[in-house]
């Protein structure tokens, strides 16, 4: 007797509809699943053994080959492990063919019956060919984000009831409004620091990427943590985008499943490089970049990185997305982040001022000689933290100069990316180099001043490139929508300095 | 030390004494014709390399030996076991020793590779060390020995420099260089490095004295190896000296007598930057001992690199701030000084080759630049430093700062921004 149920499998961060078919037949008692399982998958026979017989349903004593089509793709995860229950229960003729006609299933199942949470379950649902989907209980929520009519159930039993309909489906608790989003840090938090909240400010308005370098304890992941709140909300597309990937990785959703706040990723520095960029495994599981994808990457301790880990993020900075190949699948994940690295000057950890320092130029030229040139020259805002004063710290400061909240800020943030998306564009940094004249237009001071540091070697032409985008940001953040000024431009070099300087003699004359 | 029984053994026949030693300066036996004095020449200095490499051989030792004897008849001495080690064992070691090895052969192969020789009473020994109280008994060199007729400076300081210190050696190296004065320093990482390079820089452009690197290894060990092309280029240029025999690896224990030959070849010495103890205050330690002026470069009082420099500040003659102060000391300036920053600015007037042009800083035009400037300070400072001490938006700041920049008052680097006492024009 043959039976079919549809389900799905997930490659990197898309679903793909999969045929579970089952045959039983006479024969010595067997069972066989064939169609390229993975590990996870070929165990799901037992597992699905012990959940029918736990369930008080009967396993055949007969022949049983499961088939997973198409076979040439590769299947993992134990999300199968329901669809094949539900095949060989039809097979068998305990189930009518009929119940389940129509219907996908996802899950997995426990030695008790019980159905368990999957991974991915929101770009799962969104590939299943039917209209309704049954899945665990604990997924529901993001399933409903893709599927219209979403079922759900505790274990293998309350299925089997409800299809053949000696029970109604359990109703969902209907979610009527989302939740607000969790709040995250506030930025009044951080005492002085002017330059570094500048910077955070105008990386969050253009979406720059930002390298921040003071000694320990400067505040540099105290700001880094705030970024996030100062960035707008995502939109229903982008929110959908990266609860999808957050599904497919298995980070934990928010109540509510949607994400609507930007996600901020902060990998330790023993990061794997596959860890980071995606892959590994038939399922192709999202890295950290894909994670951070319309949020934030922070690297804390950049220089710790290793630098092969490092320089793979260069091409994704550049294109917003990695497609990672292997050589039976390969896979694009969107990789569109806001990166904010932090790092010490120097393996001493001093205050980075010229002649604080008791490290050795061979340590200082290799410490900086980690994070490569070309990664470098991808921050936008390169911007040195200073420790702040003990005045500040203990908040003796004049009562006028009280912190500015991240509510003000985001709302200049919000303001600025508007004008940003009247130029076609939802960021500063997305501007293409070539649209620079016509969309960011120079004053005469801007384009004297400009000129000046190109003459004098002290600004590469890219360098310029990148100066005028975020010195059109400065300008936004000011609300001044004309050519850029040339106060403008100079806050864009100061926020934008060398911060590896060459040591002068270190270099034998020819 | 009790090796003179040994020495007077090994040439019974040759004078002794004081005027003895002042007349070995002067000439050598009368030669028949050039070749006869090259090849004698080559035999000499064969032995006096040996001699050198005789186990357990000391420069005191070396002096005293070949005060009273020529290289050739010390070796022939050794060899036959009448000149023993000092000490009392192993009185036949250097002649075991000596037996195996063929000096002449030896030392050709090194010449070949441009390694030279010269050695306590020899004619071309450097006559600043004849006087000195611990001289080397041999030095061996590459390069050429002529770079040493110049006036000569020490330039010296701490491997672990800051680059601040860095940059201050190699201007230091490339202006003394300039004014014609010879570098001498240690080849290594750092200060030492740093100076040569300056002073590499300044005779590129020409007209410059070339500078003189004592090496603790020997002349063809490269020591520090990422410092092998300075090396190249200062024995290129200049001359690179080494008591130590060719071959011979930098050793922990070599560096102090490496630095008391600095100390000695030089009529000052520059420390640029030196942590509390380290082997740049050797050196200075060993000029204080040659009567040789020790200065030093001013250093922020709070920095590690800058401890012991200062503190030869406090001690000594007083400090250096650029070539010109060194100059001053030697007494090669040609404008002499009547005080301070008048003298200084009437010689960059006059267009000195140092022409620095230092002049008052001249008075920012905008108030709120002067309170800009003011909460600078005169240690660098980041912007968001400068932001926060005087409280104004950093856009502003910033945009102050170029301003101030263009007008030659504050220079930026790696981020950093500091108060230049040259501006103003």
């Amino acid at each position: 007797m043959l039976a079919m149920v549809t389900s799905s499998t997930l490659i990197g961060v898309e679903g793909r509809a999969i045929a579970v078919e089952v045959h039983v037949s006479t024969g010595l008692p067997s069972f066989t699943i064939v169609g390229l399982p993975d590990a996870t998958c070929r165990e799901s026979r037992d597992r699905v053994r012990a959940a029918i017989l736990s369930s008080g349903l009967k396993w055949p004593q007969r022949r049983v080959t499961v088939n997973l089509a198409p076979t040439g793709v590769r299947k993992g995860g134990a999300g199968l492990d329901l669809p094949i229950a539900v095949a060989l229960l039809a097979a068998d003729e305990q189930l009518p063919a009929a119940a389940t006609a129509g219907c996908a299933f996802i899950g997995e199942l426990g030695l008790d019956g019980s159905l368990r949470p999957v991974a991915g379950a929101l770009p799962l649902a969104h590939a299943v060919s039917s209209s309704v989907v049954v899945l665990p209980a604990a997924c529901a929520a993001e399933a409903r984000l893709a599927a219209a009519d979403v079922r759900c159930a505790s274990s293998l039993g309350e299925v089997v009831d409800c299809l053949v309909g000696r029970r109604p489906w359990p109703q969902p608790a209907r979610a009527g409004r989302l939740p607000p989003p969790p709040v995250g840090p506030d930025l009044s938090d951080v005492r002085g620091q002017p330059l570094g909240r500048l910077a955070v400010e105008v990386a969050a308005a253009g979406r720059h990427h930002l390298l921040l370098v003071g000694p320990p304890g400067a505040g540099k992941t105290m700001l880094a943590e705030r970024l996030p709140g100062l960035l707008p909300s995502l939109t229903r597309e982008e929110a959908l985008e990266v609860t999808r990937i957050h599904s497919a990785a298995g980070v934990p959703l928010p109540e509510g499943a949607l994400v609507q706040r930007p996600p901020f990723r902060a990998p330790h520095h023993s990061a794997s490089p596959v860890s980071l960029v995606g892959g590994g495994g038939p399922q192709m599981r999202p890295g950290e970049l894909s994670c951070a994808h319309r949020g934030v990457l922070f690297l804390d301790e950049l220089g710790e990185f290793p630098a092969d880990v490092l320089d793979m993020l260069r091409e994704p900075l550049e294109e917003g997305q990695v497609l990672v190949c292997r050589a039976r699948a390969s896979v694009t994940f969107p990789a569109r982040v806001l990166l904010v690295a932090a790092m010490n000057p120097c393996p001493c950890g001093a205050e980075g001022g010229p002649g604080s320092c008791r490290c050795r130029d061979a340590i200082r030229t290799r410490y900086a000689a980690r994070v490569s040139g070309p990664l470098l020259d991808r921050f936008d805002l390169r911007v040195h933290v200073n420790r702040p004063d003990v005045g500040e710290l203990m908040g003796s400061a004049s009562p006028g100069s009280a912190a500015e909240p991240t509510a003000a800020v985001a709302e200049r943030v919000a303001a600025a990316r508007e004008l940003a998306r009247q130029r076609g564009y939802a960021a500063n940094a997305d501007i293409p180099g070539r649209l620079l004249d016509r969309l960011v237009p120079l004053g005469r001071g801007a384009e004297r001043m400009l000129e000046q540091r190109l003459r004098q070697g002290r600004l590469s032409a890219r360098g310029m490139h990148r100066a005028r985008r975020v010195a059109r940001t400065v300008a936004d953040l000011s609300g001044w929508p004309g050519p850029l000024r040339e106060e403008d431009v100079q806050a864009a070099l100061a926020l934008r300095s060398e911060v590896f300087p060459p040591i002068q003699g270190l270099e034998v004359p020819a | 030390m009790t090796g003179s029984t040994g020495a007077q053994g090994a040439a019974p026949s040759s004078p002794a004494g004081g005027d003895a030693v002042e007349s070995r300066w002067a000439g050598k036996e009368v030669r028949g014709s050039q070749d006869a004095g090259d090849s004698w020449r080559a035999r000499e200095a064969a032995h006096a390399a040996a001699l050198a490499g005789l186990p357990g051989m000391g420069p005191a030792t070396l002096v005293r030996i070949l005060t009273g004897a020529s290289p050739s008849q010390a070796w022939q001495a050794v060899r036959r076991g009448v000149l023993t080690p000092p000490g009392r064992q192993g009185g036949d070691r250097w002649a075991a020793a000596a037996a195996r090895v063929e000096p002449e052969a030896w030392w050709e192969s090194q010449r070949r590779r441009g390694v030279e020789v010269t050695w306590w009473g020899d004619e071309s020994y450097p006559p600043v060390l004849r006087g000195d109280p611990s001289p080397p008994g041999v030095l061996f060199w590459a390069g050429s020995l002529h770079a040493l007729d110049r006036a000569r400076v020490a330039v010296v300081g701490t491997r672990s420099a800051t680059p601040e210190g860095m940059a201050v050696a190699y201007q230091l190296g490339r202006d003394l260089a300039a004014a014609g004065v010879c570098v001498v320093s240690g080849l290594a990482i750092g200060i030492d490095g740093a100076a040569h390079s300056g002073a590499l820089a300044a005779a590129a452009e020409g007209g410059a004295a070339a500078p003189v690197g004592v090496a603790a290894s020997g002349v063809d060990v490269p020591y520090p190896r990422r410092h092998a092309l300075l090396w190249k280029r200062v024995a290129a240029c200049g001359a690179i000296l080494s008591e130590n025999l060719p071959g011979r690896p930098a050793q922990a224990w070599r560096f102090p007598s490496r630095n008391r030959v600095i100390a000695g070849l030089s009529q000052m010495v520059v420390v640029v930057e030196s942590h509390a103890s380290g082997g740049s205050l050797i050196t200075a330690d060993a000029a204080i001992e040659r009567g040789v002026e020790v200065r030093a470069v001013p250093g922020p009082v709070r920095s590690p690199a800058s401890a012991g420099s200062n503190q030869l500040l406090y001690d000594g003659p007083g400090p250096v701030r650029d070539a010109r102060d060194v100059l001053d000391g030697l007494g090669l300036l040609t404008v002499a000084p009547a005080s301070g920053r008048d003298t200084r600015r009437a010689a960059s007037a006059r267009g000195s080759p140092l022409g620095a042009g230092r002049a008052l800083v001249a008075p920012p035009v905008d108030p709120d630049e002067a309170e800009v400037i003011e909460a600078m300070g005169w240690r660098p400072a980041t912007l968001g430093q400068v932001a926060e001490r005087c409280g104004r938006p950093p856009v502003r700041v910033a945009a102050m700062l170029e301003r101030l920049a263009q007008a030659g008052l504050v220079a930026e680097s790696g981020g950093w921004w500091s108060r230049r006492v040259g501006g103003g024009r």
